[in-house]
């Protein structure tokens, strides 16, 4: 029988929290408990994960089902024994990105910013503006990385592992993000 | 201007989320979507039922064999 017309079963959810072997056996051979009992505990990583690329929550909430939905659609992919955490979230920064590549730069970033006062009080509303945009015009892998790297402050190796790529390959990426933006805001008259 | 330079002027024109949890539950919403999915009618499916109408269209007589056998 074709993998899309296989029956769901869904089977009462234990509540752990530990990654067992098991249960990670039992998703990859399509329980749908195990499934749900991995969903529970990681939809909030991956939808963090998501949501601080896209800097849209509608949007993210969409992506955090497709994600799993692929997740479960490509169980037979994962290895058991492996890092159920670092592979969910590998699909997730894909599909992330791929939002991105569809997003076209004049959409506003939704996501509400933090209490913390902005880095430079001094900077007018236009320049922030301007260099909003500009960022949105950088492809999208170049901005995937340098939003995590330079705006979310996180630590390369946690970039790395979250994009699927090296620590050197995610250097690469911030460092000509901030090249390309660098002449942008150049171009756009914007020096200090 | 220097990158640091950069980082300082991107920073100010797109501050951290800060608080990016989830509000809800989305369970529902992938059990929705994987219930879909189940019973999504397949490529091979719509093939198939494009070469019996075609075939249909192009021998029209052979209709009355096709609702015989169903």
């Amino acid at each position: 029988m074709r993998e899309s017309l296989m029956p769901l079963t869904f089977a009462p959810v234990s509540r752990t929290t530990s990654s067992s072997p098991s249960r990670l056996e039992r998703f990859a051979a399509g329980d749908i408990a195990a499934f749900e009992s991995l969903f529970r505990e990681f939809q909030s990583q991956i939808y963090r994960c998501i949501v601080l690329i896209v800097r849209d929550r509608g949007l993210a909430e969409d992506l955090t089902v497709e994600a799993f939905w692929r997740i479960y659609r490509f169980r037979a992919r994962f290895d058991p024994t492996g890092n159920f955490s670092a592979w969910a979230r590998r699909i997730a920064c894909n599909l992330a990105i791929d939002a991105l590549k569809r997003q076209r730069p004049e959409m506003a970033l939704l996501v509400e910013p933090s209490a913390e006062p902005a880095a430079d009080p001094a900077v007018s509303r236009e320049t922030r503006e301007k260099i909003a945009r500009a960022f949105r015009e950088l492809p999208a892998k170049l901005r995937a990385a340098a939003t995590l790297a330079l705006i979310e402050e996180q630590q390369y190796q946690e970039i790395a592992a979250a994009l699927g790529i090296s620590v050197n390959g995610v250097k690469s990426r911030v460092f000509r993000a901030v090249r390309i933006l660098r002449k942008k805001l150049q171009r756009m008259g914007l020096e200090p | 201007m220097n990158d640091d330079r950069v980082k300082e002027l991107l920073r100010a024109a797109i501050p951290p989320a800060g608080d990016a949890e989830l509000k809800r539950d989305l369970w529902p919403d992938v059990r929705r979507r994987l219930d879909e999915r189940t019973l999504r009618v397949s490529a091979y499916d719509w093939v198939l039922i494009a070469a019996v109408l075609a075939s249909m269209m192009l021998f029209p007589q052979a209709a009355l064999t096709l609702l015989y056998h169903l």
